[in-house]
C-alpha cells in the first residue's frame, strides 16, 4: 500500500441515526394526516383566522405564531420551513399580497397536496409549494425576504443545518421568525424514548 | 433544545439581532390540542414527570434573527 492510499474506505454508515430520526417523524406525521389538531384556535386571533380554509385551521401543528413576528411587508418572498397543512403560509402569502408571495417547504406530498387544496379553498393564488428537506432547501442562494417556521426545528436531526439553510437561501438584510419548542430540564427516560414524543 | 443553544445555533449561521419576539410555557394539559400526543403518551408524561413540572414543561419560544 502507497502512502497516499486510504486505509479504510468512506463509510456512508449514518452513526447518529439521522435518517432513522427522519423516516420516524415522517411516518408519525403522515400518520395523523387528517386528524383535526385543536391549537389554532390559542394561537391566532379570529382576524388572523378569518378566511382560513376548516382544514388549514384543524390541521395547524404549530407552537407559536411567527408571521405576527416577521413584520412581513407587501411585494416579499417569504419562506415557509415545515409548512404542513399550510396555514402559516397561507397567512404570509396574504400578508405580501398583492405583490409578494410565499413558498412552502415540506417533506410529505400528501401533506403539500392538502397545503394545495386549502389555498385554491382559500382562493388565495400568491403561493407555491415545494417538496424538500428542510436541511437541504430546494432553492437558490439569497431567493427570499424572509424565513418563518412553526414548531418544525426541533424535528430535525440535523438542526443547525437547518439554520445554516436558512441564511443561505436569504437575501441580505433578510428575516427569520422561529416558533419551536424549548427544553431546557431533561425528560424522563421512558418518556424520551418514546417514539410519539420524539415526533411531538 | 435548550434557548442558549438555539441562539447560539442561529449566531453560528451568521444571524445577527437574535430576539426572543414571544414566549409561552406550555404544560401537559396544552398537548392535548395535538393529535401526536395520544392519551396513553399523555398518561405516561403524567405518570414519569414530577407533578411540579405537570404545568410548565417547555417553553414555546419565538425567535426572530437577520442576516446581516
Amino acid at each position: 500500500m502507497s502512502a497516499v492510499e486510504h486505509p479504510v474506505a468512506p463509510t456512508t454508515t449514518d452513526l447518529l441515526n439521522q435518517d432513522a430520526v427522519h423516516e420516524l417523524v415522517s411516518d408519525r406525521y403522515r400518520g395523523i394526516l387528517g386528524q383535526a389538531s385543536t391549537v389554532a384556535p390559542t394561537l391566532y386571533s379570529p382576524e388572523e383566522l378569518a378566511g382560513m380554509p376548516e382544514g388549514a385551521v384543524s390541521g395547524a401543528l404549530g407552537v407559536g405564531n411567527p408571521v405576527r413576528f416577521a413584520g412581513l411587508r407587501a411585494g416579499e418572498v417569504v419562506l415557509d420551513l415545515g409548512s404542513g397543512a399550510g396555514l402559516d403560509t397561507l397567512l404570509a402569502a396574504r400578508a405580501v399580497a398583492p405583490t409578494g408571495r410565499a413558498i412552502g417547504v415540506d417533506i410529505l406530498p400528501e401533506m403539500l397536496e392538502r397545503a394545495a387544496t386549502h389555498a385554491r379553498q382559500a382562493a388565495i393564488g400568491n403561493v407555491e409549494w415545494l417538496q424538500g428537506e428542510i436541511e437541504d432547501i430546494p432553492l437558490p442562494d439569497a431567493s427570499t425576504d424572509v424565513v418563518i417556521s412553526n414548531g418544525v426545528v426541533n424535528l430535525s436531526p440535523r438542526k443547525s443545518r437547518v439554520l445554516f439553510e436558512a441564511f443561505r437561501v436569504l437575501r441580505r438584510g433578510g428575516r427569520v421568525s422561529i416558533a419551536d419548542i424549548i427544553v431546557e430540564q431533561d425528560l424522563p427516560p421512558e418518556v424520551i424514548v418514546d417514539p410519539q414524543a420524539w415526533a411531538g | 433544545m435548550a434557548e442558549r443553544v438555539f441562539a447560539k445555533w442561529l449566531r453560528k449561521a451568521g444571524f445577527t439581532e437574535i430576539a426572543i419576539a414571544h414566549e409561552q410555557w406550555l404544560g401537559i394539559d396544552d398537548l392535548r390540542h395535538y393529535p401526536l400526543f395520544t392519551a396513553e403518551l399523555l398518561d405516561l408524561m403524567r405518570r414519569a414527570i414530577a407533578p411540579e413540572r405537570h404545568h410548565a414543561l417547555a417553553r414555546s419560544l419565538t425567535f426572530t434573527a437577520r442576516k446581516p
